[in-house]
């Protein structure tokens, strides 16, 4: 009998136990969907009429910019 | 192309404010409107430290996260832009930026939010490039012209860089490797010796 009790309360402990461990598990909060642009749409900065749409001719020219920021390019300090 | 971003080096700024008059002017932004600023750490103390803040275009922009009518988008080279068409002037992205980039206009005598407005890489909007209309709403598009940003190229001591991501990071990794740190960068012995040294050491 005393032996019966025991093992009812073993497992009713492991099922408290299992209980508040799921609780403190965590949630996945992450939004499902996806946020969709609902504006008008933009025009690619490379189909300017100086670049005629040639996106390699644009991002050439604005590394080249970029590259004159570097005043250790600029001047004949090396 | 990688994306656009913005470096500021705080230990070249000098709180000129140039860049911010330069995106004023630049946009014809209007008053009360600052898509760029400058902010300053132990003013008038040793170790003073200025640098200048605007919309820093996020990879994962947390205002296109939160806008309730999905008025950002993304441009290919990783600028993030609006529609103030679709803008309803909630105030949720000003809440969600961490650097305080989106602004709002004050609207009408009881100081009602107008539609929101922050730095645009100098990239224009959902508009036709170069209109009218563009101009209005977002200023000028430098970036389909070819050009960076009018801040960074106003820049006069260069401490903000601006344009593609590799090559911004690139000239600063130079600069920080070239200038050393600490004490070295400090004092007359840099502003003097060291670069007597250096401009010498290129002649010879």
């Amino acid at each position: 009998m005393a032996r019966a009790v025991t093992t009812t309360v073993a497992v009713a402990a492991g099922f408290a136990l299992a209980a508040t461990l799921v609780g403190c598990g965590e949630i996945d909060q992450t939004a499902k969907v996806e946020k969709v642009y609902a504006g008008k749409k933009d025009t690619r900065a490379s189909d300017d009429v100086r670049f005629g749409g040639d996106r390699k001719k644009w991002e050439a020219a604005l590394v080249e910019r970029s590259k004159g920021q570097n005043e250790y390019l600029r001047t004949d300090v090396k | 192309m990688a994306r656009m971003k913005f470096i500021c080096d705080a230990e070249r700024c000098i709180e000129c404010n140039g860049c911010a008059t330069a995106c004023k002017n630049e946009h014809e932004v209007p008053w009360g409107v600052n898509r760029r600023r400058l902010v300053t750490v132990n003013d008038g103390k040793p170790g003073e430290r200025s640098i200048s803040v605007a919309c820093m275009h996020c990879s994962d922009a947390p205002c296109m996260a939160v806008c309730p009518v999905d008025c950002f988008y993304k441009t290919e080279e990783g600028v993030v832009l609006h529609d103030k068409d679709l803008c309803i002037g909630c105030g949720y992205c000003f809440y969600a930026c961490p650097f305080g980039a989106p602004q709002f206009p004050q609207a009408g005598a009881f100081g009602l939010r107008g539609k929101m407005d922050k730095c645009t890489f100098c990239a224009g909007g959902p508009e036709e490039n170069h209109s009218k209309a563009e101009f209005t709403k977002y200023g000028r598009n430098r970036i389909a012209e070819g050009k960076l940003p009018a801040c960074a190229e106003m820049c006069s001591t260069k401490a903000l860089l601006a344009g593609d991501g590799a090559v911004i990071e690139s000239i600063y990794k130079t600069r920080v490797q070239r200038r050393g740190k600490g004490d070295e960068i400090w004092g007359w012995a840099m502003a003097y010796k060291r670069g007597d040294a250096l401009v010498a050491g290129a002649k010879s």
